[in-house]
C-alpha cells in the first residue's frame, strides 16, 4: 500500500517545485541573454544587460537607499521592541493585549490604507516628516513590527529570564545593564531572526515608498518596476538581484532559527 | 510568616504598578503616532463634510465604479485563497509525510523564503515566463496552444497565478501544524472499522481540519485583498482593483474629493481586518482542539 500510494505524493510535490523554482530560473536565464521573446530556447548569452544595468549610477544609489531604509527599521525596532518585551514580561504582563495589538496592528491594514492615514495625519500636525524619509522609516516600523516582536518575545518566553534578572540584581546591576549585558546576550536568536525578518520585508517594501515619499527616495523595487516599463532585460536583472536578497536573508533566517532551538517565525502578510 | 511575605509581595507590586506602566509608554506613543492617531484621522475626516457628521463619503464609495472595484478585490482574493486552500493542502500534506528528510526539510524552506515574495521582482518574473512573448507562451505555441489572446498575464486571470505563487506557500506553512496534529491511529482505526481511505477523510479528517481550512482561507483572503505591489507592476491601472484605486487617489491621479478616499479605505480596512481577526480566532480555536 505504501509504493502504492508513492506516485501521488511525487506528482504533486513535483509540480509545486515545478512551480515555485521555473519563474526564478527563467528570470535568472532572461537575464543572460541575447534575445528570448521569439524563440523557445535563448538566442544566445550575454552578460550586457547586467553590465548596463549596473553602471548606472541609479543602481548603486537605489540599493543604498534600500538598505538605509532597511537598517534604519532594524535599529528603530531593535531600540523599541526589545526594552518594551523585556519590562512587559517582567513587570508588566497585563500591558501584554496593548501590546499585542500595537504589534499586530499591520496585519490587519491594507499597505495603501496606512500609507494614506500617516499622509492624512501628518499634512495636519506641525510636524515636518511627510515626504521625507522618515515618515517612510515609520511606516517600515509599523510594517514590520511583528517580525520584531514576534521573535523577541518566543526568544524571551523561551529563557528564564526572571532567574536572569534577580542574579544580576542581586550583583548590583541596574536594569539596563541587565538587559544590555544578561538578556539580549540570551535572545540573541530571537534578536538576530527578528531583524533578518525586518530586512527582508522592508528591502522588497514597494507600496509605501512608493506612496509615501516617491521618487524623492528612491529605493530599489521602484528602481526595479521603473524598468519593467522600458526595459525588460535590464530588469530582469534587477529582479534577479532581489530574489537573491530575499534568498539569502530567508536562508539565514532558517539557520538562526534552526540553531536557537524551537522558536518559529512565521512571516505572514506583506 | 508565609501570609507576611505574600502580602509584603502584594504591596510592592502594586506600589510599582504605575511606574512600571511608565516604561512601556515609548511604545504606546509609538503605536498611537503612527497607527492610531492617523487612522481615527482617516476615520473622522470620512465622516465629516462641511464641518458636520454626515455619511455621504460612503453613499458616493457606493457608485457602482467603486462596487466593481470592490467586487475584483473579492473576486480574486476569494479565487486565490481556494485555489491557495485547495492546492496548498494536499502539497502539505505530501511534504510531511514523506520519508525523505533532505525532501522534506528543502520544500518547507522554500516554502519559508517564497510566501515572502510578491511585489515587483515576483511580478516582472511572470511577464517573462507568462507575457505575450514569454518563455512558456512561446513553448506552448510550439506545440500548438496559443494563450494569446485569450489569455492575458496582465489581466486578473493572470494576477491570479502570479498571487498564488505566495498563497500557496502561505497556505502549506499555516496547515501544516494541523495536519501534524492528525494521528495516523485515526486513519488505521478507520481503515479497521471498514471504512476507505476516501471515507476516513470526508468524514474524519476534514471535519477536525475545518477550522484550521477556514483560518488558513481567511489569512489568504486578507493577504491577497490589501496587497498591491505586485497589482500594480504587472498591470498598472488597468485592472480594477480597491487597493490600485485608493493608491490612484492618493497620488492625485483622479481628481476627486480626498474624503472618498478615505471612506473606500475605511471599507476596505474593515473587509481586511474582519478576516484577520477571523483568522486569529479560528487558529486558537484549532491550536486548543489540537491540545
Amino acid at each position: 500500500m505504501r509504493k502504492r500510494n508513492d506516485w501521488w505524493r511525487s506528482i504533486v510535490l513535483g509540480l509545486f517545485l515545478v512551480f515555485m523554482i521555473v519563474p526564478l530560473i527563467a528570470t535568472l536565464i532572461f537575464s543572460v541573454s541575447i534575445r528570448w521573446d521569439r524563440s523557445v530556447w535563448p538566442e544566445g548569452y550575454t552578460l550586457q544587460w547586467w553590465l548596463e544595468v549596473t553602471s548606472h549610477p541609479a543602481f548603486m544609489m537605489t540599493l543604498q537607499n534600500s538598505f538605509t531604509a532597511s537598517f534604519a527599521t532594524m535599529f528603530g525596532l531593535l531600540v523599541l521592541v526589545t526594552p518594551t518585551a523585556y519590562w512587559m514580561k517582567l513587570k508588566v504582563p497585563q500591558g501584554k493585549p496593548i501590546i499585542e495589538l500595537i504589534s499586530s496592528f499591520s496585519f490587519g491594514v491594507p499597505g495603501v490604507v496606512l500609507a494614506l492615514a500617516l499622509i492624512r495625519f501628518y499634512s495636519r500636525v506641525p510636524l515636518p516628516i511627510i515626504n521625507h524619509p522618515a515618515i517612510l522609516v515609520a511606516a517600515c516600523m509599523v510594517l514590520s513590527l511583528p517580525f520584531m516582536y514576534r521573535p523577541v518575545l518566543n526568544a524571551l518566553e523561551a529563557i528564564d529570564f526572571r532567574v536572569l534578572t534577580e542574579a544580576a540584581q542581586s550583583l548590583g546591576a541596574n536594569s539596563w545593564v541587565i538587559l544590555a549585558e544578561v538578556i539580549v546576550p540570551n535572545i540573541m536568536s530571537g534578536i538576530i531572526s527578528g531583524c533578518l525578518l525586518v530586512f527582508s520585508t522592508v528591502f522588497a517594501e514597494f507600496t509605501l515608498t512608493n506612496l509615501l515619499v516617491g521618487t524623492r527616495f528612491k529605493t530599489f523595487p521602484l528602481y526595479l518596476v521603473e524598468f519593467t516599463r522600458f526595459d525588460g532585460r535590464q530588469a530582469s536583472a534587477l529582479a534577479v538581484v532581489s530574489f537573491v536578497v530575499a534568498w539569502v536573508t530567508s536562508l539565514l533566517i532558517i539557520w538562526v532559527t534552526s540553531r536557537g532551538g524551537r522558536e518559529t517565525t512565521h512571516i505572514v502578510g506583506r | 510568616m508565609t501570609l507576611s511575605i505574600t502580602r509584603v509581595h502584594g504591596t510592592n507590586k502594586q506600589r510599582l504598578s504605575w511606574t512600571a506602566w511608565l516604561g512601556l509608554l515609548p511604545f504606546f506613543i509609538f503605536g498611537l503616532a503612527f497607527e492610531f492617531l492617523p487612522l481615527l484621522t482617516v476615520i473622522q475626516s470620512s465622516l465629516t463634510g462641511n464641518g458636520t457628521l454626515t455619511f455621504d463619503f460612503y453613499r458616493q464609495a457606493m457608485d457602482p465604479l467603486f462596487l466593481r472595484a470592490f467586487g475584483n478585490s473579492i473576486k480574486l482574493s476569494a479565487t486565490t485563497a481556494s485555489f491557495g486552500v485547495l492546492f496548498g493542502t494536499p502539497v502539505a500534506y505530501a511534504i510531511i509525510t514523506t520519508r525523505n528528510k533532505f525532501v522534506q526539510n528543502a520544500l518547507t524552506a522554500l516554502s519559508d523564503v517564497t510566501t515572502n515574495f510578491g511585489g515587483a521582482p515576483l511580478a516582472f518574473a511572470f511577464i517573462v515566463i507568462l507575457g505575450s512573448t514569454g518563455v512558456i507562451t512561446l513553448l506552448l505555441k510550439q506545440i500548438g496552444i496559443s494563450l494569446y489572446p485569450n489569455f492575458r498575464i496582465y489581466s486578473i486571470s493572470g494576477l491570479t497565478i502570479a498571487y498564488l505563487y505566495f498563497q500557496l506557500p502561505l497556505m502549506i506553512l499555516l496547515i501544516i501544524p494541523a495536519l501534524y496534529g492528525l494521528k495516523r491511529e485515526w486513519h488505521e482505526a478507520a481503515l479497521n472499522l471498514g471504512a476507505s481511505t476516501f471515507r476516513y477523510w470526508l468524514e474524519i479528517a476534514l471535519p477536525i481540519l475545518f477550522p484550521a481550512l477556514m483560518s488558513g482561507f481567511l489569512l489568504l483572503f486578507a493577504n491577497s485583498f490589501g496587497a498591491y505591489a505586485t497589482a500594480w507592476t504587472l498591470t498598472g491601472s488597468d485592472v480594477d482593483l480597491i487597493t490600485i484605486r485608493i493608491a490612484a487617489l492618493i497620488r492625485g491621479e483622479v481628481q476627486l474629493a480626498p474624503e472618498l478616499a478615505d471612506a473606500l479605505s475605511m471599507i476596505s480596512l474593515f473587509i481586511m481586518s474582519a478576516c484577520v481577526i477571523g483568522y486569529m480566532w479560528l487558529s486558537n480555536l484549532s491550536i486548543k482542539a489540537r491540545q
